[in-house]
């Protein structure tokens, strides 16, 4: 019989796993460097779906498993907008959505940071033109930082953050 | 009416003799490739049909509405109706805008009525709810996208809406009651809904679940453009059913011209298929434990389904099985020494499975908090059409591969996992042994995976056709229909659509804390009944 407590006990399971990514460990220290310097040690996040079809979400539920676990290097994901840095925006936004993702800007405090994640939220994607969305996240969000891909992969969506660590308060 | 059916009948044919006479059979029938019996019928036998077909224990499993289908008509509405592996169409053609409501009959029903309105501007008399669906508050009235009139351009919509057009929740009163407004956008990284809880002290009282936030005309899409271009749509109407949903379109196409597709295609397909859905399973599985607040466990089943997502990456170039699946097959092969690359890694994963589902079951808070949470009655399965693992765990003996098999799962049936319970335990079980089951079934695929062609190259024809596939949440419907070689309309039914009802019976009795792990455990998409 296993139960959770002799776990604890028996150095495996959490301890053991490799992590043999480079390109992510790598990433990650330079994540950190910058979010040291320039965010106070801690980048909050904030994830508004706006009109996705779920793909985006799952790679970025998919940055805390415990092979990317970007909690160590300083990224957090919040649950309110008020406590965010940044809005990560996926999906060409549609119409049913566009009062809730505008309100969902308007409540983060200032600086913020709006990043467009996937081939949808960068230009409309497949949806582009027709009736139900307005295109990408830049018809109605300042967009700092585009990620594009169907969806971008978790190593993809970790290299956008660190352009936008790198860019953040630079440009006009 | 003796409700006897012949001995070498099926259902749907049996119920058309019992209803128009045996001269309707097989004069009047129309048979599908799968011996689907579609039949146009008149409005006073169609109002004869309903109740009968319901005493019959038919599910209402599609309806939706389809313009210039007949000659002189100018909507039809087509009724799917499922009854022990066998399917009926009702065709009922209308004159002007104008039908009858099933909703009282079948109360699967509201929402395609809803959709139907908002879609084609068609009205439902006698209908008890006549709220707009897909299309919110912000959309102007008499706007009716999927109208062939319409050709599929931007429209004006509005941001500033009045306190008099907002939409009207059903109204919870009595003493003690209050409202819990939830979302559309929620604190995790999850999709948009809005859930508006009437709770009694910390218990949910009543539960109503308002979606189509990411509606993003997914059915319109596709119109004119040619079949082989929508695969991508299909992916896109949800993510984590990409394989499944594009199964669900090929297959329909296929049907429609005749299309053959090569065995080591669909031996393939179903390699493509088990995988989406061992990946959606085990998201599901480190969900409901993150919902628990037991991290030991839900951090296993995260880290055993992004190994999972990485060997897919490793198979197909997509971790999210993306872009393999083609009308007539698959697009690339691949080779023999990946597949038992594959095959020895999945008999490492079923271990680290086991010993995740055994920690997790021994765990007393887990438990606990699983067990007499959150439960589907059987009764309400019918009624609502609800399937896939959410209804074998109440007892409900539904799988499309085992009901309406198709391509290879005739020959690889999975093994039922029925469990009565209906709670949220029982949703875990079933979901766990379907990974154990999956795993297995990839298996045995591999190991007897025939040389040959991956695609067929017959062309594609003009007709209509109905697909049934199994994805990891349930039964999902395609019906296509191809004219001179464009998409003429393209109606998709996900299990979620039918699913998120249930949610709204489960909900009510539990404690409000509870809700994200029930919500969790039927892990319903909303982009995928948003469309």
């Amino acid at each position: 019989m296993v139960n959770a407590f002799s776990c604890l006990f028996k150095k495996k399971v959490t301890e053991t796993r490799p992590i043999p990514d480079e390109e992510i460990e790598r990433l990650g220290r330079e994540i950190k460097r910058e979010i040291d310097a320039r965010f106070g040690r801690s980048l909050a996040i904030r994830e508004l779906d706006a009109g996705s079809d779920n793909a985006a979400e799952i790679e970025i539920n998919n940055l805390a498993n415990a092979f990317y676990d970007v909690e160590r290097f300083g990224i957090s994901f919040v649950a309110s907008p008020r406590h965010a840095d940044v809005l990560l925006v996926t999906g060409a936004v549609t119409h049913n959505l566009e009062i809730a993702a505008r309100k969902t800007y308007d409540a983060m405090p200032s600086p913020k940071f709006v990043v467009a994640v996937g081939d949808d939220a960068c230009d409309g994607g497949i949806y582009k033109g027709t009736y139900a969305v307005l295109g990408g996240a830049d018809n109605i969000l300042p967009v700092d930082m585009k990620i594009p891909g169907n969806p971008p992969t978790p190593t993809q969506i970790l290299t956008g953050l660190l352009a936008l660590m790198r860019t953040a308060g630079k440009t006009p | 009416m003796t409700g006897q059916v012949l001995p070498d009948e099926d259902a749907a044919t049996g119920a058309i003799r019992e209803l128009f006479g045996a001269a309707a059979v097989p004069a009047r029938i129309t048979y599908g490739c799968k011996r689907e019996c579609s039949i146009d019928v008149r409005e006073p036998e169609f109002a004869l049909s309903i109740p009968y077909l319901a005493s019959r224990k038919f599910v209402l499993i599609g309806l939706f509405c389809v313009e210039g289908f007949r000659e002189g008509a100018g909507h039809s509405l087509l009724y799917v109706f499922e009854r022990k592996g066998s399917i009926l169409i009702l065709v009922r053609n209308l004159t002007n805008a104008q039908a009858t409501s099933i909703a009282p009959v079948f109360p699967s029903a509201t929402w395609p009525e809803r959709e139907c309105r908002d879609g084609f501007g068609i009205e439902f008399d006698g209908a008890f709810d006549t709220r707009r669906l897909l299309l919110h508050e912000s959309y102007p009235a008499g706007f009716h996208p999927l109208e062939k009139s319409f050709s599929n351009t931007p429209v004006m919509t509005t941001t500033t809406i009045d306190a008099a057009d907002e939409y009207p929740f059903r109204k919870v009163s009595g003493e003690g009651v209050y409202q819990v407004p939830v979302g559309p956008v929620h604190a995790g990284i999850i999709e948009p809904g809005h859930f508006r809880f009437s709770v009694i002290g910390e218990t949910v009282f009543n539960l109503e679940i308002r979606l189509f936030y990411t509606h993003r005309g997914i059915e319109k899409l596709a119109e004119g453009k040619n079949p082989y271009d929508c695969i991508k749509i299909a992916e896109a109407v949800s993510g984590d059913e990409s394989v499944a949903n594009a199964t669900g379109f090929s297959m329909a196409v296929e049907r429609l011209s005749g299309i053959t597709v090569p065995d080591r295609a669909w031996y393939l397909r179903t390699i493509l298929c088990e995988s989406e859905r061992i990946c959606s399973h085990l998201g599901d599985l480190a969900g409901m434990l993150t919902d628990v607040a037991f991290p030991l466990g839900a951090s296993q089943f995260a880290v055993l389904r992004e190994e999972m997502v990485r060997e897919n990456e490793r198979l197909t170039g997509s971790r999210f099985l993306r872009g393999m699946l083609c009308i007539g097959g698959v697009n690339r092969d691949i080779p023999a020494e990946a597949l038992a690359g594959f095959r020895d890694f999945i008999v490492q994963f079923r271990k680290q499975c086991k010993v995740g589902f055994s920690i997790v079951l021994s765990t007393p808070s887990v438990i606990d908090r699983f067990s007499q949470t959150g439960i589907i009655r059987k009764p309400l399965l019918r009624p609502l059409n609800i399937t896939g693992p959410a209804a074998r765990a109440s007892g409900g003996v539904v799988d499309m591969r085992v009901n309406h098999p198709y391509g290879i799962y005739d020959r690889f049936s999975p093994a039922p996992h029925i469990l009565r319970d209906g709670d949220v335990l029982a949703r875990f079980t079933v979901k766990a042994a379907e990974i154990m089951d999956s795993l297995d079934l990839i298996s045995r695929v591999i190991d007897a995976m025939p040389d040959g062609s991956i695609k067929s190259d017959e062309p594609i024809r003009d007709g209509c056709a109905l697909a049934l596939v199994e994805s990891a949440r349930g039964q999902n419907l395609c019906w296509v229909r191809v004219q001179d070689g464009k998409i003429s309309r393209y109606k998709v039914r996900t299990a979620s659509y039918c699913n998120w009802l249930a949610l709204e019976h489960a909900v009510p009795g539990n404690i409000i804390a509870d809700f994200p792990v029930i919500n969790k455990s039927l892990n319903l998409s909303y982009a995928g009944t948003d469309l």
